[in-house]
């Protein structure tokens, strides 16, 4: 056969049939106003404590924000998330930051990483890991950072990114999530529900259920 | 698994060589698909800054059975680990009408790390960098698009897309993606 003729054309052919798959879709995500997924899976933070989504709920809302130790992207908003997430909590917005990177991709995104660094950044919140990364599956998560906001019926009101900014906090126009945080706080409409910024892929583990 | 932001040292010898082949041929601002990085220097490597919809003019260009676009970026393990195999699949596939659009993520003063990379790795011009605002590049380039890199598009002689997909890849999975439609009649 004409297409299989050569050895790159027969490996390409092989890899085909997965490739068919798998390509051509984005990994599925949780739409505005869908309901908070795995709240009660128990994740271990930082500080050696179960957490569940559910426990740090706030009356007003939930903040959940996908993040790693070692990303340059998630590096340069962290201060800033640390920020809204220490603030949120007194405005009845329970925050977790969840990592679900697989540390054998990135040994600093492993426990003690993220020990030392919600010890230097002051996380007020809990820093957990999502051991099996399907916490992150069920959001759809994909990227670091990623953030969802649910109001206190649980359902998805912001989705994205933290700012406009990542390299320069001085230059911020649009506070993306601090605003998303303070409508919900205050019982207003989140006015911008969806934004994108460019992030690191998530590094999964590997899948261990069907 | 490294970091994401190493860079591996090599000789200066061939970049210096290549600098004097580069200034002989009067080499165009952007690259020309086709030419290696290995011409040029990672000082003079000439960086075309793209927006999504100049990307998609280029893919609309005629000329290519396939075209693979590549969003990738120096700091970015997975990126950098792919990198090789897209770089191999495009040199050999050149001939069959593969055309291969590599478009850095890095901000503009990471120039220097671009350009290091692009030659370190004997990347095939155009090099270009995206511009402008995340979310209107992402949204511009694909809608399906998270954000998340790296991300690969294949795409048409009629430059719609047929391949998607965010994170590293194989060689496999690249040639698997592109066979179709460099074996498919023009």
């Amino acid at each position: 056969m004409h297409a299989l003729r050569s050895p790159f054309a027969r490996l390409a052919a092989l890899a085909g049939l997965a490739l068919a798959l798998t390509a051509g879709s984005a990994r599925a995500q949780l739409a505005i106003g869908d309901a908070l997924p795995m709240k009660d899976v128990k994740m271990t933070g930082v500080d050696g404590k179960s957490v569940t989504i559910a426990g740090v709920s706030g009356k007003k809302g939930t903040l959940v924000v996908f993040t790693c130790n070692h990303c340059p992207w998630a590096k340069m908003w962290q201060t800033r998330v640390t920020e809204i997430g220490n603030t949120a909590g007194k405005a009845g917005i329970g925050m977790v930051a969840i990592n679900a990177n697989d540390p054998a991709e990135y040994p600093e995104d492993g426990m003690d990483g993220m020990k030392q660094r919600a010890k230097e950044l002051g996380i007020k919140f809990p820093y957990v890991v999502d051991a099996t990364s399907d916490v992150a599956r069920a959001f759809g998560a994909s990227r670091t950072p990623e953030a969802f906001l649910f109001d206190a019926g649980g359902k998805l009101v912001y989705h994205g990114t933290v700012d406009d900014s990542p390299k320069d906090a001085s230059a911020v126009k649009d506070a993306y999530l601090k605003d998303a945080v303070s409508a919900v706080s205050t019982g207003k409409t989140v006015t911008t529900a969806e934004t994108k910024a460019m992030g690191c892929s998530i590094k999964f583990r590997a899948k261990t259920t069907s | 698994m490294t970091g994401p932001s190493h860079s591996r040292p090599r000789t200066l010898i061939p970049m210096a060589l290549a600098l004097l082949l580069l200034a002989g041929c009067g080499h165009a601002p952007g690259g020309s698909p086709g030419k290696a990085a290995s011409a040029a220097s990672t000082d003079t490597l000439p960086l075309e800054p793209v927006t999504a919809e100049q990307i998609h003019r280029r893919i609309a260009e005629p000329g290519a059975r396939a075209t693979l676009v590549n969003v990738w970026a120096s700091w970015c393990g997975p990126c950098r680990e792919e990198f090789p195999a897209i770089v191999a699949l495009a040199e050999r596939e050149r001939s069959r009408g593969l055309r291969v659009l590599f478009v850095s993520a890095d901000f503009d003063d990471q120039a220097p790390e671009t350009r290091h990379f692009l030659a370190e790795h004997h990347a095939p011009g155009p090099w270009l960098v995206k511009t402008g605002r995340d979310q209107e590049f992402i949204d511009g380039l694909d809608k399906r698009w998270s954000g998340a890199l790296p991300v690969t598009i294949v795409y048409d002689p009629a430059g719609k897309p047929v391949q998607f997909w965010e994170g590293g890849a194989d060689s496999a999975r690249f040639a698997a993606a592109v066979e179709p439609l460099l074996t498919s009649q023009p």
